[in-house]
């Protein structure tokens, strides 16, 4: 075997480890949640160690029981509510606040496009307090609402950051185009810009879901009232009670998991560039 | 259709001076060439025109009315982009149809008029494509097809043809003059090539550094530049132009340049003396039997363009290129005689004809 073979040899094992290493770090803890969400109580009790999963002991009364016994139903629509609200006021002001930032000329331009990240500078633990303090005086604190309001000022900074960045791209003279045929500037916005930047606005929407979606800090701050808890707080929740069992758990953080994972399948053929081909010369 | 006036249009860019003083009127039908180098100008005063920019000084006037209040929407202006700037979302059809929709024409109306364009501009075929599957040259006629679909008062093209190989740009200018005079509208169109100013132009207006430098018919500004600018900037080869004096000793006055001295006739109505520029186009000088020549050159090379010859020669320490016949053949190094039509000698004091 001649030295060059064995060389390449080497790098391709290396290259298969690297990746089995990988997979296998991230791919085992899903695999423990869902197995172990799907194993009768007693099974786990007395076989902790048991990795595996017999097929015929399937046992899916952990998702009835987190669902409809420990009110879960109820926190995923609050989720849904919290979400979905969010992305949607997220990615309609970023539009037009991106597009502000990147193509009309006022006082303060740069100082606003630069300013908006600067939010972003500070972590979530140092608001928290002061804001549970406001909020508190304001009355408005055990509110599903006040949560959206929260969720909005972190995701807004990096959303119009994405979408400014990607507007940039978008050739100036296609807009004109659209001026002189008769758009006004919203319309230019909702026909030209918009419609090309489908791939942007899905990352957004994604990112901005997920942050909703999973947040727990401020949830867990700021809800005290059980018929308002998001997913994440439930889970807290449940897995803080007296009488814990692992299956539910398991089940309810599968709950939280699966929404996450069809949006990326969903979405992922709107991610694909090159929407704007073809617009200019070459 | 509409004419077009502009007056003392003047705009800045931070401490960039953009354009101006820019004065201009083009006649309702006219078709008008904005001719500069990069960069002086040129495509800037379109989007003035068009609205998309807005100037800090003078007037834009369609048909005597000022549009400065008017959005590029409102002034019912029609515009091509060197990019073509198509909508790489829609067909063909939709891209054709987009300023018809924006102005809430009826449906049936747009699909006649978007096949009337079609076919007039031959891409009938493509209605239902979109722009990336189009070749340059489809692009280009979605785009000027975009523009005509409307029938705007004017319609403003900035560098459309410099995307497109020299072939079809060759023909692609032809059609363009022949929709000219078959839509009888008008036109005011960017370039920075000479050949499609003078070809397509009824009047062509020299720029440079945001200043009109000469407005006039493509042979005036050929034959009679007013400056040595526009004299070296039109015509290929360049202008063989040379700095000098005029000495007058007796009657008749001669040019002295650097290494070499010049007959220029007496026929200049106003008696030039001094430091000047003078200047005479290649077709200008001619190959003459020796003895009776006015100049003697050294020729350095020789480039044969097809069609005849481009002869580099030396006089003095300057270059001369003239223009000769294809048959004939010269060797670098050979002194050839030369005549020269001083009936056509352009003479210039500080950069101004003065003749």
């Amino acid at each position: 075997m001649s030295r060059e073979r064995l060389q390449n040899c080497i790098i391709r094992s290396i290259r298969i480890a690297g990746i089995i290493f990988f997979v296998v770090i991230v791919a085992f803890p899903f695999y423990w949640m869902i197995a172990s969400s799907l194993r009768p109580l007693e099974e786990i009790l007395m076989n902790p160690a048991n990795l595996g999963l017999d097929i015929h002991k399937i046992d899916l009364s952990a998702y009835y029981d987190v669902l409809f016994d420990h009110g879960f139903v109820r926190y995923i629509l609050n989720s849904f509510y919290v979400s979905i609200i969010t992305v949607a006021l997220s990615v309609a002001l970023a539009t037009v606040g991106g597009y502000a930032v990147t193509r009309l000329r006022f006082r303060g331009q740069s100082f606003m496009s630069y300013s908006i990240l600067i939010i972003y500078m500070f972590p979530a633990i140092v608001l928290v307090i002061p804001l549970y303090v406001i909020f508190s005086h304001m009355g408005l604190r055990d509110s599903i609402n006040v949560l959206i309001l929260v969720y909005l000022a972190q995701t807004l900074p990096v959303a119009l950051y994405m979408l400014r960045s990607y507007f940039k791209t978008l050739p100036l003279e296609m807009e004109n185009a659209g001026l002189i045929d008769g758009c006004t500037r919203f319309g230019v916005i909702w026909r030209i810009i918009i419609p090309l930047s489908a791939p942007a606005l899905a990352s957004v929407a994604l990112y901005t879901f997920m942050i909703a979606w999973n947040e727990f800090l401020f949830a867990f701050m700021f809800l005290d009232t059980p018929d308002k808890f998001t997913l994440s707080r439930g889970v807290v929740q449940l897995a803080g009670s007296v009488h814990l069992s692992k299956q539910l758990v398991m089940a309810a953080s599968v709950l939280v998991t699966l929404p996450i994972l069809f949006l990326f399948l969903f979405f992922e053929r709107y991610l694909v560039r090159g929407m704007t081909s073809g617009a200019m010369k070459d | 259709m509409a004419s077009l006036t502009l007056k003392e249009i003047g705009k800045q860019f931070g401490k960039t001076v953009a354009l101006s003083g820019v004065d201009l009127h083009v006649e309702d039908g006219e078709f008008c060439v904005l001719l500069g180098p990069s960069g002086c100008g040129k495509s800037t005063l379109l989007n003035v025109i068009a609205g998309l920019i807005p100037q800090d000084k003078g007037t834009v006037e369609l048909d005597g009315h000022s549009v400065d209040r008017l959005t590029p929407r409102d002034r019912d202006v029609a515009m091509v982009f060197q990019s073509y700037a198509l909508y790489p979302h829609m067909t063909v059809a939709k891209n054709l149809g987009f300023g018809l929709r924006m102005r809430g024409v009826p449906k049936a109306t747009i699909r006649k008029k978007v096949l009337d364009t079609a076919s007039l501009l031959g891409i009938d075929d493509l209605l239902n494509r979109k722009p990336r599957e189009l070749s340059g040259g489809q692009r280009q006629r979605v785009a000027m097809g975009r523009a005509l679909v409307r029938r705007p008062k004017l319609f403003l093209l900035d560098e459309p043809l410099s995307n497109l190989d020299a072939r079809l740009r060759a023909n692609v200018r032809l059609e363009l003059k022949q929709l000219h005079s078959q839509i009888d509208t008008t036109i005011v169109y960017v370039t920075h090539d000479q050949v499609e100013a003078m070809t397509l132009g009824e009047k062509v207006v020299v720029m440079r550094d945001g200043e009109v430098r000469q407005t006039g018919r493509p042979e005036t500004i050929y034959s009679f530049p007013t400056d040595t600018f526009v004299a070296t900037f039109i015509g290929s080869p360049e202008m063989n132009l040379y700095r000098g004096t005029i000495l007058r000793n007796g009657e008749r006055p001669v040019f002295q340049g650097r290494g070499f001295s010049m007959d220029i006739g007496d026929l200049r109505p106003n008696r030039v003396e001094g430091e000047v520029e003078v200047g005479f186009r290649p077709e200008d000088v001619k190959i003459v039997e020796t003895g009776t020549g006015t100049l003697h050159a050294k020729v350095e090379m020789v480039s044969d363009v097809g069609s005849e010859k481009y002869i580099h020669t030396r006089i003095g320490q300057e270059h001369l290129t003239l223009r000769a016949p294809k048959n004939t053949s010269f060797r670098p190094n050979e002194i050839i005689n030369l005549a020269i039509d001083v009936t056509r000698l352009h003479i210039f004091q500080k950069g101004v004809r003065v003749d």
